[in-house]
């Protein structure tokens, strides 16, 4: 390499900064360099290229205004004053377009985000070649060093008399969920013992294999096609969008309602920095007894569960992507952890409470299911997060907590890995009462301070966080979900799912260039805090031990009664006047075992 | 020649300010801006009319979940 005389030049009233730090590299690679400050003529810049011999000038503009005459002079005074032929020019900054500069009569022009060895290879007269380092991304641990050690003991005593209590009836019932995974842990799923215990339209599919309404079967060259594309479509270099250590990992919910959908999301929100990515089937997989089978797609709310999609799914999500498969509300909660630990998911959710008191499925039916679901999530050593998303049917945090941490006991008794997921959210029940008109920060603090004096467990917010704060304004709602991140980031929380641009768009799918807006946000939000933190009021910590001395009184009162369900039934963990209602999905399905 | 719009994921935004004097003529300006651009299928996804005109996106969907997808029947990224 041959020593240059570089002449470095903002032609520009005030940015330098890329210059200064261009200098610094070619200084390092042994080169002489020659800065002028900004606000400087075109005129002075040639006349000390003249003065010293300069053999490059790189130049860099930032505004905007006027660019292409200014340039085009620059280049027609280097040309006049007789140099051009032994001077190489170059230019760079936010306002330059490459294409401009070369048709300009530049050697080479850089546009925003050129890295600095790209200016010294120009300078070396050699062809840039970028070395882009691995990433090194790895796939995230949610569980982490989170020991499950209560830091409360009167709270862990009385989970443990529910608990104790719950699983006695446990191992005295039976439900056509958990015999049906049992069918299909030994291959009989879809066989006639399968079927008599699913639903008509299970029935009815594997019978005369004719696609209930609204479904599409995938196959022939439709498959060939993707299975293309995914060969072709590895993320080899995915952002990270975490700046620390305790920076959250972030998920994001597909469920187009069709595999191949989601695959192209997952393939494009892998790329923009999600950490993990979230399988979900409110329709099928949750509201029929049994589930179907192959690649199918529909145009609904979430994508369906057969082996045949989830197979498909994991071939396409990367290795250092965490995969989780959801089963927390419907009537097939075995089946689906079954099939989710036989497909390789990392990750299942499992929420009793929830899944039957907003709605959907029976509490006697879906508390058996997904103690089975939990013995299936610890044999695949699947942690399972529990979403406590009935406070959004107004069901007050302490309630939702209280079955969150009832769930969370049953989980740890059953071998399994529980994590926690409080709703980071405008909370409907915080909404009536006005305590949130001030900030949205004090009371979701205030939730994980609560939870983190109880137990020591991991903790995922979502689902979404921002939940009700978002608008159909994609800046708004990608800026109140950035927001929310970064607050997750100030509370050591272990993960954040987050909702997309279109989070309040109700008129069609959710399209991916609103789940990159969000994923840009977070990063963002991250890059902005680093190790700094949001700081909540000194609210917080009063509501922080309300909430706990709440949860106590109810743990108290569940106690107290002859079973979880009585608990359940009774209101304990969320009233009928609160918006908790126990669904009916499944009910009176469960027999003596 | 690759049709472009056969490359689009799923929907097509379109982002801009309508010089109107109330939302519902910036509505309906919107509505021939996508009709203008050959989108009779389309949606407006968020309009707020503040001061001389109308914050607005549109969208139009080129592939929705479950379709037969344009950029599949063209390839993967690679081709």
């Amino acid at each position: 390499m041959t020593e240059k005389k570089v002449l470095l030049s903002p032609l520009d009233p005030v940015h330098d900064i890329g210059l200064k730090m261009i200098k610094n590299a070619l200084e390092e690679a042994g080169h002489t360099t020659f800065l002028l400050p900004p606000d400087v003529s075109p005129g002075e810049i040639v006349q000390e290229a003249l003065d010293q011999e300069a053999e490059v000038i790189l130049l860099s503009r930032t505004l905007g205004y006027g660019v292409p005459e200014l340039m085009g002079r620059f280049v027609d005074l280097v040309e006049g004053a007789g140099i051009r032929h032994r001077v190489r020019l170059g230019i760079g900054g936010m306002a330059i377009k490459p294409e401009l500069a070369a048709e300009l009569g530049f050697d080479q022009g850089f546009g925003p985000k050129t890295p600095i060895e790209e200016a010294v290879a120009f300078v070396e007269g050699r062809d840039y070649v970028p070395t882009r380092e691995e990433s090194g991304k790895e796939k995230g641990d949610l569980v982490g060093e989170r020991t499950y050690r209560y830091h409360h003991q009167e709270i862990e005593g009385l989970l443990d008399q529910i608990v104790e209590k719950t699983l006695q009836w446990y191992r005295r019932v039976q439900t056509p969920g958990i015999k049906r995974a049992l069918l299909r842990e030994q291959g009989q799923a879809g066989q006639a013992s399968y079927l008599e215990l699913s639903g008509e339209s299970i029935k009815e599919f594997f019978a005369s294999k004719v696609l209930p309404s609204g479904l599409r079967l995938i196959e022939g060259e439709e498959q060939q096609a993707l299975e293309k594309m995914i060969a072709g479509g590895r993320v080899e270099h995915p952002r990270i969008l975490q700046r620390q250590p305790h920076q959250p990992l972030v998920f994001i919910q597909y469920g187009t309602g069709c595999p191949f959908m989601d695959i192209a999301h997952i393939k494009g929100t892998e790329a923009w920095g999600a950490d993990g990515v979230v399988h979900f089937d409110p329709s099928w997989g949750a509201k029929t007894e049994g589930l179907l089978a192959g690649l199918l797609s529909h145009e609904e709310n979430g994508s369906v569960l057969t082996a045949e999609n989830l197979a498909l799914i994991k071939e396409a999500v990367e290795p250092s992507t965490l995969w989780q498969v959801r089963a927390h509300r419907g009537l097939n909660t075995p089946e689906t952890v079954f099939l989710a630990g036989e497909a390789g998911a990392d990750l299942t959710k499992i929420n009793p409470v929830y899944g039957s008191l907003s709605g959907g499925t029976d509490p006697e039916r879906l508390l058996a299911d997904s103690l089975k679901a939990m013995e299936y999530a610890a044999h695949y050593g699947l942690p399972f997060d529990m979403p406590t998303n009935e406070e959004l049917s107004g069901v007050p945090a302490f309630r939702a907590f209280a079955g969150m941490l009832i769930v969370t006991h049953l989980g740890l008794a059953l071998g399994a890995q529980p994590v926690l997921q409080p709703l980071f959210c405008y909370s409907p029940e915080m909404m009536l009462g006005g305590q949130m008109e001030d900030n949205y920060l004090d009371y979701n603090a205030a939730k994980v301070q609560a939870l983190r004096g109880i137990i020591d467990a991991p903790i995922w917010a979502g689902a979404p966080i921002g939940f009700l704060t978002h608008t159909e304004e994609r800046v708004q709602s990608a800026v109140s979900t950035s927001f929310h991140a970064a607050m997750a980031a100030s509370l050591d929380i272990e993960g954040i799912s987050i909702a997309s641009a279109d989070e309040a768009y109700s008129g069609g799918p959710i399209s991916l260039p609103a789940r990159i807006d969000t994923l840009q946000g977070v990063g963002e939000a991250f890059r902005f805090l680093g190790s700094a933190r949001m700081e909540p009021t000194s609210r917080a910590r009063e509501w922080g031990e309300e909430l706990t001395e709440n949860i106590l009184q109810v743990l108290r009162e569940v106690a107290r009664g002859d079973s979880l369900l009585d608990g359940i039934y009774g209101g304990l963990l969320g009233t009928k006047k609160e918006g908790a209602h126990p669904g009916r999905n499944g009910r009176g399905t469960v027999s003596p075992g | 020649m690759v049709d472009a719009k056969s490359k689009v994921v799923d929907a097509l935004d379109v982002e801009t300010f309508l010089i109107c004097s109330s939302e519902e003529e910036g509505r309906r300006t919107a509505a021939g801006l996508m009709q203008s651009m050959g989108f009779n299928d389309f949606d407006l996804v968020y309009i707020q009319q503040e001061g001389i005109g109308a914050r607005v996106r549109l969208r139009a969907y080129v592939n929705r979940p479950g379709d037969r997808y344009t950029w599949l029947e063209g390839g993967g990224p690679n081709d």
